[in-house]
């Protein structure tokens, strides 16, 4: 928005000198605190409106301020300054004239009438990037919502999110993991004990570090007697978590549950998570497992290549 | 193409080999003594291996077995599951524990104690107060703490100070400086808090040394899950729950055995076997109930002593929880196969009686009893009746009676006619602040608690409805 929008017009055709404007620190938040969703009555004080009680009204408003030459001489009041003796006071109010009132009112109360937060917009600008509560469709972790999406059946999403809630509460609420060792989770986590009151980074950690780097793909035709040629290819970081959390799922549908009621699947879910992290999931062996074959198929890259040329990557 | 098959192609024909077994007998034709191996086999497939696929070649030709019919072919065969089953109550027990602490929860410096004092200070009014151990474990004993509230992620339990929750503190404390039995039921929306401050009288009760018979659901007692008995000499018929009796009575036991012990008994109760002189501590009456079948009289003998006049007895509070399973039809039924009506159960019919103002306690005390919103059945005359009472304190329009109605109850109608209705609204903003504030110092709510999120939260649960604005911020995915 460019801060030119008719400006100088508006005090030229001012009948009144602008005064100079007071640059408060560049706050860009302030006006977008005092007005939230819904009707404030808060602790903030209300900002203090001319007029109203007992403030003065400034002289400007009245149109009956004295020119101050020694300010018009600033470079943005010069041109204003000259045509204010031309125009006669009695001009009346244009759309222009009330957005530079408008202007001069924001000064008033010590905001920057030239921020462009604030100039034509209603509510301000967004702050970007945009913060994850202000949007619609991407308000949660990427990691949550791809989980929540493969806990979800029957395309019931909702449920999938209550579920979610819970495998979340439930890592918050457990005791911090005891790391084992020989089963080290992805370098640079944070200590164990920070992770409960963390519970999405808890979570994240716990599908990545058991998320496998490749995939077993199959070539059929080039091995010979109807066998597959097992070739390792990369996968992409959505779907190394993708098959860890359905790895996860597999144990979970094969564990029962303690007790009963609605909070038996995801406790069950969340159970695992914690079985990652301390190293005693079995699914740190499917990974394993996986990650050996691939080792002992990547002589089979070079046959694959050979048949396909650059189109088997 | 199987060699084998392909060789017999090269025999001579013969009906052995054409005919399937299953058409015909297998009757070996050729003498039994051939010496031909291949008419000498053995006819039948050799046992216990079945073949794996559906389509199998006989043993006699190259003649295939058509499809046959497979019953559960798309049943999963499923794998038996020989690990030790949960014993009974197992799950049940797993479902309904109560945890009220949270190690990983940050402690909340400076939060001031639940006290007399404090729950009737206007100051206090929207603080959190947290609860002092010893109340915990009474609260713990009566079962006041219920497994749907949140307390078991934070270090402590703590309580928002609520307006209401003052205004009841205030009106127990005038009831029992008076005297008098205040009799209150606080209905109000779902997921308000009607509980919560349900919870909050109890604490009272208990902070101010009154005797407390606390019943945490009222549906326990009528849904037909206790044994009942009836009374003999009784118009009409009365029943005794002597199960659920003794339960009360160890309620009591642990969680007022301080001023039981020093109550001591004015009547000689000739009707218990043992024998307990004049002058002996209640403690002692109240823990000879060891099993359900001899505590009937005991129960009764506590409470006559506990209600005797001119004894300098403490108040009393009597409370329950879910209001709308007592003011019903019972699931219980009489030796006549009929349903018999709650108030004809003898320990709902002491509270209703003391709720009508039909009885009253002599040094004073309290009869509360909230309603539920989430687990109640339709009840059209305790309605109306909650409904008569808030058009008589101004908070709503007279309600009118259906006159088709045939559900309307008489009884419930004349117990409930002379009763006070709290109602629990929503919280302010200042209230939902320091509540949020507490949320964010547990290290729960991981943003900053300014104006903005806290509109953002109050608006979001339904305009300050506190079980809303805790499933907005620390039920969800997001944190």
């Amino acid at each position: 928005m460019p801060p030119s929008l008719g400006l100088r017009a508006a005090f030229r055709a001012l009948t009144i000198t602008a005064r100079p404007v007071v640059r408060a620190p560049l706050r860009p938040g302030r006006l977008s605190q005092l007005r939230t969703f819904a009707d404030n009555t808060t602790s903030t004080p209300p900002p203090q409106i001319p007029g109203q009680d007992g403030m003065p009204i400034p002289d400007s408003f009245t149109g009956s301020a004295k020119e101050e030459p020694e300010q018009a001489a600033a470079a943005e009041g010069q041109e204003s300054a000259g045509s204010a003796e031309s125009a006669e006071s009695a001009e009346p109010a244009s759309p222009l004239n009330q957005l530079a009132l408008d202007q001069l009112q924001l000064a008033s109360y010590g905001l920057d009438p030239f921020d462009p937060h604030v100039v034509g917009h209603k509510y301000g600008l967004p702050e970007l990037p945009i913060p994850s509560n202000m949007r619609a469709k991407h308000r949660y972790d990427p990691v949550v919502e791809q989980m929540t999406r493969l806990i979800m059946r029957d395309g019931k999403l909702s449920k999938a999110q209550r579920d979610m809630a819970m495998i979340l509460n439930y890592l918050r609420t457990s005791p911090p993991p005891k790391i084992n060792p020989a089963r080290p989770l992805l370098p640079g986590a944070p200590p164990a004990s920070h992770l409960p009151l963390d519970p999405v980074l808890y979570l994240t950690l716990a599908v990545d570090s058991v998320a496998p780097l490749i995939r077993i793909r199959g070539y059929s035709g080039i091995a010979g007697g109807g066998k597959k040629l097992e070739v390792p290819a990369p996968l992409a970081a959505r779907q190394r978590r993708r098959t860890a959390f359905q790895w996860i799922l597999d144990v979970v549908d094969k564990k029962k549950s303690k007790g009963s009621g609605r909070t038996m699947f995801p406790h069950r879910v969340a159970e695992e998570i914690v079985a990652i992290m301390e190293g005693r999931s079995s699914v740190w062996d499917k990974r394993n497992l996986v990650h050996r074959q691939g080792t002992a198929a990547r002589a089979n890259l070079a046959t694959v290549a050979k048949r396909f040329g650059n189109k088997a990557r | 193409m199987s060699v084998p098959n392909g060789l017999r192609c090269l025999l001579r024909p013969s009906t052995t080999t054409s005919i399937p077994a299953r058409i015909v007998p297998v009757t070996v034709l050729a003498a039994s003594f051939s010496s031909t191996s291949l008419l000498g086999k053995n006819p039948l497939p050799p046992k216990g291996k079945a073949p794996p696929s559906r389509v199998k070649v006989l043993p006699g030709g190259h003649i295939r077995a058509g499809k046959k019919m497979q019953l559960g072919k798309f049943k999963k065969n499923k794998q038996v599951d020989r690990s030790r089953p949960p014993a009974p109550g197992e799950r049940k027990a797993y479902r309904k524990r109560v945890t009220l602490s949270n190690n990983n929860a940050l402690p909340v410096e400076g939060l001031e104690e639940m006290s007399p004092q404090a729950m009737v200070d206007p100051e206090k009014v929207g603080r959190m107060l947290a609860l002092p151990n010893e109340l915990v474990d009474q609260l713990r004993a009566v079962e006041a703490f219920k497994p749907t509230q949140t307390w078991n992620m934070f270090r402590q339990p703590s309580i928002l100070q609520r307006k209401e929750t003052r205004e009841l503190a205030e009106k127990m404390q005038a009831a029992a400086g008076k005297g008098e039995t205040l009799k209150l039921v606080i209905s109000g929306d779902r997921l308000v808090g009607k509980s919560m401050l349900l919870l909050q009288a109890v604490s009272y009760a208990y902070l101010n040394n009154w005797i407390v018979f606390h019943i945490p659901e009222g549906q326990e007692l009528t849904n037909a899950s206790t044994d009942y008995a009836p009374i003999p000499n009784t118009a009409p018929t009365q029943y005794s729950q002597q199960a659920y009796a003794l339960r009360i009575l160890q309620f009591l036991r642990k969680a007022n055995q301080k001023l039981l012990l020093d109550l001591k008994t004015v009547f000689p109760h000739p009707e218990l076997v043992q024998h307990f002189p004049v002058g002996t501590s209640l403690l002692q009456v109240a823990n000879a109930a060891k099993e359900p079948d001899s505590t009937w009289p005991i129960f009764n003998a506590v409470l006559q002593e506990l209600t005797a006049e001119g004894a300098g007895r403490p108040p009393i509070l009597f409370s329950l929880d879910g209001l709308s399973f007592v003011m019903k039809a019972s699931e219980y039924r009489s030796p006549a196969f009929e349903l018999i009506h709650s108030h004809d159960l003898s320990i709902v019919r002491r509270f209703v009686d003391l709720l009508s103002g039909k009885t009253k306690l002599p040094s004073g005390g309290a009869v509360v009893a909230a309603t539920s919103r989430g687990n109640s059945p339709r009840n059209p005359s305790m309605e109306l009746m909650i409904a008569q009472q808030e058009a008589k304190q101004g908070l709503r329009e007279q309600p009118v009676k259906e006159p088709y109605n045939r559900k309307y109850d008489d009884r419930v109608e004349a117990a409930m006619r002379d009763i006070e209705v709290l109602r629990l609204s929503s919280v302010s903003r200042s209230e939902a602040r320091s509540l949020m504030e507490y949320w964010a110092a547990s290290g729960l709510l991981r943003t900053a608690v300014d104006e903005k999120a806290v509109s953002d939260k109050w608006a979001l649960g339904g305009n300050g409805n506190l079980g809303e604005m805790e499933r907005a911020t620390l039920l969800t995915m997001r944190y």
